[in-house]
């Protein structure tokens, strides 16, 4: 289960990061979203090692830490709010520029 | 009392956002209510800065009276309350700055709400003691940076908005891997509990890859050398005021950081990072003075500048001596302020030019029927590139004298070439604006130059009675050397 959960994470971050190179922005975004849901995965892993006990709890029985829990709560909103808005800007982007072309959109070099 | 003098600073703007909103119909009420909650907070900051002087202790605050590694702490240690105090000065003049300006984008019934907002992550990003809620307020400054950036009157604030946000979003993607990486290790995020942490456990597994993910987060934040290439064009595209709060004081939340970092965090091993730190420091310092000497826009020119400007600050934070940090602490204040006027100056000049620009090909010869502006850009100027008797002169001064101190003679010999560097490119866009005829131009209404001449005024005094700040720094220079100063006073 550890394992699975640590390669379900990690290959959404791989897949965000591919995204993100990509040069359409609106493929760019959505990496951006797997990329923030696969460190909010990360955080909510780390409250619950062996999905039972907290990462440093010693002693047996222990159940899980609801502190990364509170984390990821509040990373969520945040990025919910951020893609919001960076889908808004997108949207201006799209109509302004007449393309998803990260090349293209280049009004600040000239 | 003093707790209430901690809560203030980062409460009162708190509570004008939604104020000022519900006040988006009557403009004048609403801005001159920002301006009275501004002061107000910048008044309350001073008394807490007294009230830190006088005890030699800082003071903390336990939300919800948890005790301290179990609750959210908010700390004003001497470091916190400096860089606090710092930036409600430059954020005051912003507002009356704003007051004066003939923008659009001033116009806008949420700039002030959001510029309240940008208040309040910065109070709160510098008073916090917990590292997660460090995290959610440099989210609230990134979040009202980049939408106070998009209703810029340039078209290209959008692009450039969506530029900084993205980069910014990753550096909190970022943020929150270190975030996981320190808290699986060891179990808190209280910054004073995690030092004491890592200092008596410190090969834990994830203690290098927290590091690693945490300066990553802050050299994007400061914008340092490799990782500047989204702030040129962000500070160039953002509305005047804003570009002057971002470029002067948003990039010091990563330098507050490394300050974190190097002498709380991670004291024991950053030896790594401070050498990283210089490195980073001395190509910024390079990078930023050629590129700025190399543009053709007065705005993009200052924003490059200010990367060559943090390459000092990181130079001074990797040297790691008492007196270099005390360097980079007053280089840090005396940054902001000229960094501010400069840009608030800059913009004035574009807001007079024909078409509103601060490309050197609209603005040029803009100056010529305002010489005070121009004696408040010389002096400005002089003190970005060192000159004396003004406050740059100080910090530049000092960060040398601390170099030959710690006798690392390779790093300043490279920052003191490019630091000449600076006279050239100040007085090559002095002589531009001021001097060369334009036959376009002509009189015209513009921003008003009260809040750059405050700022400039202050840079003076700062250079000339330089007693205090140098002082000031020298004690935060003192409490930051030992880090089991500030674990015990909030852990007790």
């Amino acid at each position: 289960m550890n394992l699975l959960t640590s390669l379900a994470i990690g290959t959404l971050f791989a897949a965000g990061i591919y995204q993100i190179l990509l040069r359409n922005v609106i493929r760019a975004a959505i990496g951006l979203v797997l990329l923030s849901n696969a460190v909010n995965l990360f955080l909510f892993s780390v409250g619950a090692y062996n999905g039972q006990f907290a990462a440093y709890a010693t002693a047996a029985g222990q159940i899980s830490d609801p502190l990364p829990q509170a984390l990821v709560l509040t990373a969520i909103v945040i990025s919910m709010g951020g893609f919001a808005f960076v889908l808004s800007l997108l949207y201006v982007i799209a109509t302004r520029y007449k393309t998803s072309d990260s090349d293209e959109v280049k009004g600040l070099k000239n | 009392m003093n707790t209430w003098l901690l809560l203030l600073p980062l409460l009162i703007p708190f509570a004008g956002v939604p104020l000022t909103l519900a006040l988006r119909k009557r403009r004048r009420i609403q801005s001159a209510l920002a301006l009275g909650l501004m002061l107000a907070a910048l008044g309350f900051t001073l008394s807490l800065l007294r009230a830190v002087l006088t005890t030699d202790q800082p003071v903390s605050v336990q939300m919800g009276s948890w005790q301290a590694p179990f609750g959210i702490t908010l700390t004003a240690d001497p470091l916190g309350v400096f860089m606090a105090l710092m930036s409600q000065v430059v954020l005051a003049a912003g507002i009356i700055y704003s007051l004066g300006s003939t923008e659009k984008a001033v116009q806008y019934p949420t700039y002030y709400p959001l510029f309240l907002a940008l208040t309040t992550g910065l109070s709160g990003a510098f008073l916090t003691g917990d590292l997660f809620n460090l995290f959610v307020f440099a989210e609230i400054i990134v979040i009202s940076g980049a939408v106070l950036t998009a209703i810029a009157d340039d078209t290209y604030g959008v692009e450039a908005a969506y530029k900084y946000f993205y980069i910014s979003t990753l550096a909190s993607v970022f943020f929150l891997l270190g975030i996981g990486s320190l808290y699986v290790s060891y179990g808190t995020l209280n910054l004073a509990d995690l030092a004491a942490r890592i200092a008596s456990s410190p090969s834990a597994p994830l203690t290098m890859a927290g590091m690693a993910f945490l300066t990553a987060t802050f050299l994007i934040k400061s914008a340092a050398f490799p990782f500047h290439f989204w702030q040129p064009d962000f500070h160039a595209a953002a509305p005047t005021p804003v570009s002057a709060m971002l470029s002067s004081l948003v990039v010091k939340v990563g330098v507050y950081g490394f300050f974190r970092m190097t002498t709380l965090l991670f004291a024991e091993q950053a030896d790594l990072l401070k050498t990283l730190l210089v490195v980073v420091g001395v190509a910024g310092v390079l990078y930023g003075g050629f590129g700025a000497a190399g543009t053709q826009n007065v705005k993009r020119m200052l924003a490059y500048s200010t990367l060559a400007q943090i390459g000092f600050i990181l130079v001074g934070i990797g040297w790691g001596t008492p007196l270099s940090l005390a360097a980079a602490l007053v280089f840090t204040f005396n940054h902001a302020l000229i960094k501010a006027a400069m840009l608030m100056l800059a913009g004035a000049m574009a807001s007079r030019a024909p078409v509103k620009s601060a490309a050197f090909d609209v603005v040029v010869g803009v100056g010529k029927s305002h010489p005070f502006a121009g004696v408040l850009f010389l002096l400005g100027g002089m003190a970005l590139a060192g000159v004396p008797p003004l406050n740059g002169f100080i910090s530049k001064l000092m960060i040398f004298w601390s170099g030959v101190e710690a006798a690392q003679y390779i790093s300043l010999l490279i920052i003191g070439v490019a630091s000449i560097v600076t006279l050239t490119y100040v007085i090559r866009s002095f002589i531009r604006i001021w001097f060369e005829p334009n036959p376009k131009a002509k009189e015209k209404a513009g921003d008003r130059l009260l809040a750059p001449a405050l700022l400039v005024i202050l840079s003076l005094l700062l250079g000339v009675w330089a007693e205090p700040l140098v002082s000031l720094s020298r004690w935060v220079a003192a409490w930051l050397g030992d880090p089991a100063f500030y674990i015990t006073a909030i852990l007790r």
